[in-house]
């Protein structure tokens, strides 16, 4: 199953974060695609599309070598207690 | 292809050389072409001598054992770099890249040497002040990270909220952090590493948790006070 990213509509708030993608932006360069270490970026028609977001550990190597800025990893900002 | 002699004498280092030594310079001196991207020296290897560039651009930087960069220099045309390791018989005291297709002359470190071999004092007093150089480039690139940290460490605890229902929750990327910061991508994530070593932050997938904003406080004050006079 393809699910496209753009907008972050597919993405379960709670869960399962992916990279947002912006097609307009994307230029099909292909360099998310080959930086992915697991390999779930894959260029459909042209643009970016990440195909299996249950495997994104939002390690955010796509949006560091996307030279259009058209993958974004937003990292969101709290407050909270110390996870162990 | 052979060295001009006018270049030569052009450099700063041979300027007011006897036509003797410099004939010896360019009797030694090698011609090295190098990639983009490739690298040039590398920081901790022992010297091979004094570089001066040629044509093209290299950029001279010093990695920390935790992988951060820190550029010292990027040397272009007529200027010269691993001058240090040369005097202070230490390793290169810092990698080098080139930024561009770029050729770069190498004196060998016995021919910059047996330039000033017949002044003791001279080797003498360089020594020292190469040895201080090598020292002040490691405090420069320490200091200039932990002004980050110290920034970014500032910036989470403006930002971090407590997450309540209708409370908008901030949302940065490395890249737009690094923008607000004055800094660059790269050393923002570091720099969130080294926050997450300290364990003032922890970093879970799409989530920055600041779990000890006052060890973030205290990284903050601390990098305050090293700097007041
Ligand atoms: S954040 Fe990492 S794992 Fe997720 S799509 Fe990008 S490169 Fe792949
Ligand atoms: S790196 Fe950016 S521009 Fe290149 S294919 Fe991926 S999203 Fe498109």
């Amino acid at each position: 199953m393809v699910m496209k990213a753009s907008g972050g509509e597919h993405r379960a708030r709670c869960c399962v974060a992916i990279p947002e993608i912006d097609t307009s932006k994307c230029i099909s360069c292909g360099n998310c695609v080959e930086e992915c270490p697991v390999g779930i970026v894959t260029l459909v028609d042209g643009k970016a599309v990440i195909t299996n977001p249950e495997a994104c550990s939002y390690c955010t190597e796509c949006e560091s070598f996307c030279p259009s800025a058209a993958i974004r990893c937003p990292i969101e900002i709290v407050l909270g207690a110390p996870e162990s | 292809m052979a060295v001009s002699t006018d270049f030569l004498r052009s450099l700063p280092y041979l300027a007011n050389l006897a036509a003797d030594d410099v004939e010896r310079v360019r009797r030694d001196i090698l011609e090295l072409s190098f990639d983009k991207d490739e690298f040039v020296l590398l920081e901790g290897e022992p010297c091979r001598g004094l570089y001066v560039v040629k044509s093209g651009r290299i950029r001279i930087f010093k990695s920390s054992p935790e992988g951060r960069e820190h550029v010292l220099l990027v040397a272009g045309a007529g200027e010269s770099f691993n001058d240090v390791p040369v005097f202070d018989d230490g390793p290169n005291p810092a990698s080098g890249t080139a930024l561009e297709p770029s050729v770069v002359y190498l004196i060998p470190k016995k021919t910059a040497l047996a330039l000033v071999a017949d002044c003791p004092a001279a080797l003498g007093i360089i020594r020292v002040f190469a040895a201080r150089l090598r020292r002040l480039a490691t405090v420069v690139s320490d200091l200039s990270f932990r002004s980050v940290v110290s920034r970014i460490a500032k910036l989470l605890l403006e930002m971090a909220v407590a997450e309540q229902a209708g409370t908008p929750i901030p949302r940065l990327t490395q890249d737009e952090m690094a923008a607000r910061v004055g800094s660059v991508r790269d050393v923002v994530g570091r720099a969130l590493r080294t926050l997450e070593k300290a364990g003032a932050i922890e970093i879970r997938g799409q989530r920055l948790v600041v779990t000890q904003p006052q060890k973030l406080l205290m990284l903050v004050e601390d990098y305050d006070k090293s700097r007041m006079p």
